[in-house]
């Protein structure tokens, strides 16, 4: 039963009636907006791409339950080429994204208010669309690095130069989910960095706790849960996002988003189960990435401290 | 390592003042360095191989900007932005109040409910919608991408409101109340003004998320509804490098104002910068 | 750079079958909504008057969009018509679109009303029922056309029925770095091959079923038979022993080729505005285009070197024209076809000629003399092929079918390998 909490008191009597709504019910009536946007395109939106890729097409009537789009799925090897370069770069991206936030949140923590947090901040900001060219100009074989490079002496032309954009391995989107991300996890570290860890690294070291036994016994476990957080965005945002992959991965394999909205565009409309397949697959793994994460952390956390 | 006098901030590296400094050189390089063929890219006319510097530059990307076709999609992102904002906003503030001010039966699965549009991709579950977007005349329609951006925007403006109601005094309410007032002008003199920093920060932040967005706004959008990011991404896949660096200036701009212009009010809240994180 | 169409795996099968079982507005007559019919001209202008027009096209190219916007968007705004040009990567979305738009049961009102088109998009469309058909001849323009000229009245071996209005003509070409290639080395794909091979690196192309790509694979495919003839009477067939030993050895000369090739053919460019990027970069010095005519702008503009020429190898070129095309479920389809008629005028085609450089698909010989003259009197650059030169052993494209067993033969044969 619902129960208001904050606004009670013998005072609200006068003005309820004046509402005319029953107490109760206002939670439900003030979340109404929401949820009607979060059940309608949301939960719609995942129950239709399931439906749909089950072989339930909306307004093609005579469509039977199969799960025949995720069995071609799954045996299509471009596929599995896909879903092994997606988990490459997801595990590469938010592990480097984590490490290298962390480490710089722990550098400038010192002058949290400083210039430096500015920066982090404002490259926060930029859209990852921007970023992917950005990304492009800089590591492209004809880009700003190898001009600098064949300046220096070091690189003799564009061909004597890595493939780091489109490449097969997805240097480059890697390089672009980094370069973004860690930005963000160092935010988010220190913001966890409150006076109260301070307050306990300084317990520490009275205590007599050396500096890598007070970062990885107090600071890392007490910052741990909002990165952790921090780190599963980053995950599930790089297992998801269209354009970055678009742009700076090839064609074959792409990632799993690639693949989906190739599917769905594809002008034979038989490939869209599979299209809904693969998007079902992206939600699965998203979510599982999550879990997995939340779950490893929480266990490394209670075991260190 | 040495230095028993080191700060706090200093423990996890115990690194020597200068190996500091240096890192700190290179994390700035590093964080900056992608922007600077950006910037070039944006006035060079010719930049040949192996040219460090371009040959020659030219105002034909910033002309380009003042385009008529730019100045109307900036216009359209701005439409949708603005509008975006503003309806995230307000039910937002609706779904916050409940959020922040009541313990209800189901709350945990609310919260949940509003959680699960972060982290489930747009993608995915914009595919599985598109084609009643089409059924329903909503797909290539301003109206149609306006509410398909709702989706990562509501659950991240209830999230935040939730945060800043839970904090609010509603002794403030209470005493207007008893002074007479209504509940709307109760809700717009006392409420709204106590909310308004957060209020601002919402409403940056989702306006955000939609003026980054672009593949919710393609599918929904079908290419007639054209956003900046949508000439952005043609333009990067053109060979015309000078007009997308252009363009790209043009996009990330106001992002980074935004975020300056706020950076002061959200510090300390990880969960503010949850979203900006998915543009 | 001329950009027509390219398009994906054409998995046809059961796919009109589909919607027309779902009783979508398929079936027998493509439901074309209520509006005047092409014979009546007049009605068909009473009634685009004060339309605006969703004109669906791949967008990557500027010099077309500003002559769409220079040239194009005045006129029709004189007869009432706006025009909103919509761009788009990849002409399968287009389709795709209307294909959409049609399970969901719009069988009127659809927001696609015009097309740039040619090929297996083409054919898809037509496959599904798409097109609104049998109106292009009744263009008043349709004059200066050529109806009976194969290229225009079969479009990648799909007859053309009306259902689409030729305004682009495209031919292949090589382009490539005289600085770095001379005259025998552009000889023939033997010769091309050869070079490769002694200075490898510098030859690309992008990644079929990009359109340019296949293009290219299908170049090494007419010298490897010695031209398309065998392939192109009867019904396409594309489990035939003459087309597998075809393809196979096709792909077995483009392995080969491939340790050669830009990356050691380790990643392909994924398409020709990669190409392009890369050409103007100086990383390749030699690749295959659809529009050797817009190479002129291209040095004119500093881009591609002074040094930049054009040949047509020994095979001969490839040439086709693209369409444009109206869903039989456009909103605006009296729109649609003023526009289809304004791109046929000779006056619009010799101003993409000169902005563009691209080929008329008209027939020039039967315009006024004065747009004749006009026509022999455009200026062409000393890196562009003169017409003569280029048209002189001109080849028609294969069927559809083929196109997409070429294009996912060489992504499993080569690609994948």
């Amino acid at each position: 039963m619902s129960q208001s909490v904050v606004p009670t008191g013998p005072t609200t009597r006068q003005h309820a009636v004046r509402r005319g709504v029953p107490e109760r019910l206002r939670p439900l009536l003030l979340l109404s907006p929401a949820l009607v946007v979060v059940g309608v395109f949301f939960v719609g939106g995942v129950a239709q791409a399931v439906l749909q890729s089950l072989g339930r097409q909306p307004f093609l009537g005579e469509t039977d339950w199969s799960v025949e789009a995720y069995r071609a799925t799954f045996a299509d090897p471009a596929f599995r080429a896909s879903l092994t370069l997606t988990l490459r770069v997801v595990v590469l991206s938010t592990g480097l994204a984590t490490v290298l936030g962390v480490a710089v949140a722990l550098l400038v923590r010192r002058h949290a208010r400083g210039p430096l947090t500015t920066l982090l901040q404002s490259t926060l900001a930029v859209p990852h669309l921007v970023g992917a060219l950005c990304i492009g100009l800089l590591l492209s074989p004809s880009g700003f690095v190898s001009r600098l490079g064949a300046g220096a002496g070091l690189v003799d032309g564009p061909q004597d130069f890595w493939v780091l954009t489109n490449d097969a391995f997805g240097w480059g989107i890697i390089a672009e989910y980094t370069w973004k991300e860690a930005p963000f996890v160092a935010v988010v570290a220190l913001a966890a960095m409150t006076p109260h860890v301070r307050d306990l690294e300084a317990a520490a070291r009275v205590l007599g706790a050396g500096r890598w036994r007070r970062l990885t016994t107090v600071t890392l476990p007490l910052i741990a849960p909002p990165v952790a957080a921090a780190s599963v965005l980053v995950a599930s945002f790089a297992a998801a996002s269209y354009e970055v992959p678009r742009l700076l991965g090839q064609s074959f394999p792409a990632t799993l988003p690639v693949v989906a909205l190739q599917r769905y565009q594809d002008t034979d409309l038989l490939v869209r189960p599979q299209a809904m397949a693969v998007a079902t697959i992206i939600a699965v793994l998203s979510l599982t990435l999550v879990a997995a994460y939340l779950t490893l952390v929480s266990r490394l956390s209670r075991r260190s401290l | 390592m040495r230095g028993r006098t080191s700060l706090p901030g200093l423990s996890g590296l115990g690194s020597p003042r200068g190996l500091r400094a240096t890192t700190t050189v290179v994390v700035v390089a590093a964080v900056l360095l992608p922007l600077v063929p950006l910037l070039v890219w944006s006035v060079a006319g010719t930049w040949r191989y192996p040219d460090v510097v371009p040959g020659r530059f030219t105002r034909r990307g910033l002309d380009l900007v003042l385009d008529g076709e730019v100045v109307a999609a900036t216009a359209t992102s701005l439409l949708i932005a603005v509008t975006v904002a503003v309806l995230a906003c307000a039910i937002g503030l609706s779904a916050g109040r409940a959020i922040g001010l009541y313990r209800f039966r189901g709350r945990r699965l609310v919260q949940f409910l509003l959680l699960a549009p972060v982290i489930v991709p747009g993608l995915a579950v914009t595919l599985g919608i598109q084609v009643f977007f089409v059924r329903y005349g909503l797909a290539d329609t301003v109206l149609g991408v306006v509410l398909v951006q709702l989706m990562p925007t509501v659950p991240y403006a209830a999230t935040l409101l939730g945060a800043a109601y839970a904090n609010l005094d509603v002794d403030y309410e209470r005493q207007a109340r008893t002074l007479g007032s209504g509940p709307w002008r109760t809700f717009l003199t006392v409420t709204v003004p106590l909310l308004r920093p957060a209020l601002v920060t919402t409403a940056l932040l989702t306006f955000l998320i939609s003026w980054s967005e672009y593949v919710l706004t393609l599918l929904i959008g079908g290419g007639q509804v054209t956003t900046l990011p949508l000439l952005l991404f043609a333009a990067i896949g053109s060979s015309d490098r000078t007009a997308a660096a252009a363009l790209g200036l043009l996009v990330v701009l106001p992002p980074v104002v935004i975020v300056l212009l706020v950076a002061r009010r959200l510090r300390g809240r990880d969960d503010a910068w949850m979203g900006l994180a998915r543009g | 750079m001329t950009r027509p169409l390219r398009r994906h795996r054409a998995v046809l099968t059961g796919l009109a079958g589909v919607l027309v079982l779902a009783g979508c507005g398929g079936g027998e007559d493509a439901t074309v909504a209520e509006t005047a019919p092409s014979s009546d001209w007049e009605a068909v202008l009473a009634e685009a008057d004060g339309q605006s027009v969703n004109w669906y096209m791949y967008g990557g190219d500027d010099t077309l969009n500003a002559f769409v916007d220079d040239v194009v968007t005045p006129r029709l705004a004189d007869l009432g018509v706006s025009l909103n040009q919509v761009r788009i990567d990849d002409t399968a979305e287009a389709v795709n679109k209307v294909l959409g738009e049609k399970q969901a049961g719009r069988t009127e009102g659809g927001s696609v009303d015009a097309i740039w088109i040619n090929g297996e998009n083409f054919a898809t469309g037509v496959q599904a029922d798409l097109w609104r058909c049998g109106w292009s001849q009744d263009l008043p323009n349709a004059r200066y056309v050529d109806l009976d000229a194969p290229e225009v009245a079969t479009d990648f071996g799909t007859p053309v029925d009306g259902c689409e209005a030729a305004w682009q003509q495209a031919n292949s070409a090589l382009v490539y770095d005289s600085a770095v290639l001379d005259e025998d080395d552009v000889a023939s794909v033997d010769s091309l091959f050869a070079w490769a091979e002694a200075d490898p690196g510098r030859l690309a192309y992008p990644a079929p079923p990009d359109f340019f790509g296949s293009m290219a694979v299908r170049t090494v495919l007419y010298d490897t038979i010695g031209g398309p003839d065998s392939l192109l009477d009867g019904e396409p067939d594309p489990s035939s022993a003459a087309f597998t030993d075809a393809t196979a050895a096709t792909f077995e000369r483009l392995n080969e080729i491939e340790p050669s090739l830009w990356r050691g053919g380790e990643t392909y460019p994924q398409s020709q505005d990669d190409i392009e990027k890369l050409y103007s970069d100086g990383e390749i010095s030699a690749f295959f285009t659809y529009g050797p005519g817009a190479v002129g702008t291209q040095v004119a503009d500093g881009l591609y070197p002074d040094s930049t020429r054009e040949a047509v190898l020994s095979v001969g070129n490839i040439s086709n024209v693209s369409f444009v095309t109206i869903p039989a479920n456009a909103a605006h389809q009296a729109g649609a076809l003023v526009l289809a008629n304004v791109l046929q005028e000779p006056e619009v085609q010799l101003a993409l000629f000169e902005a563009n450089g691209v080929y008329p698909a008209i027939d020039v010989a039967s315009t006024p003399t004065d747009v004749q003259d006009a026509f022999a009197a455009v200026e062409t650059s000393p890196s562009v092929l003169p017409l003569d030169e280029l048209l002189a052993d001109a080849r028609p494209e294969l069927a559809s079918a083929y196109l997409a067993a070429i294009e996912d033969g060489w992504v499993a044969e080569v690609q994948q390998k």
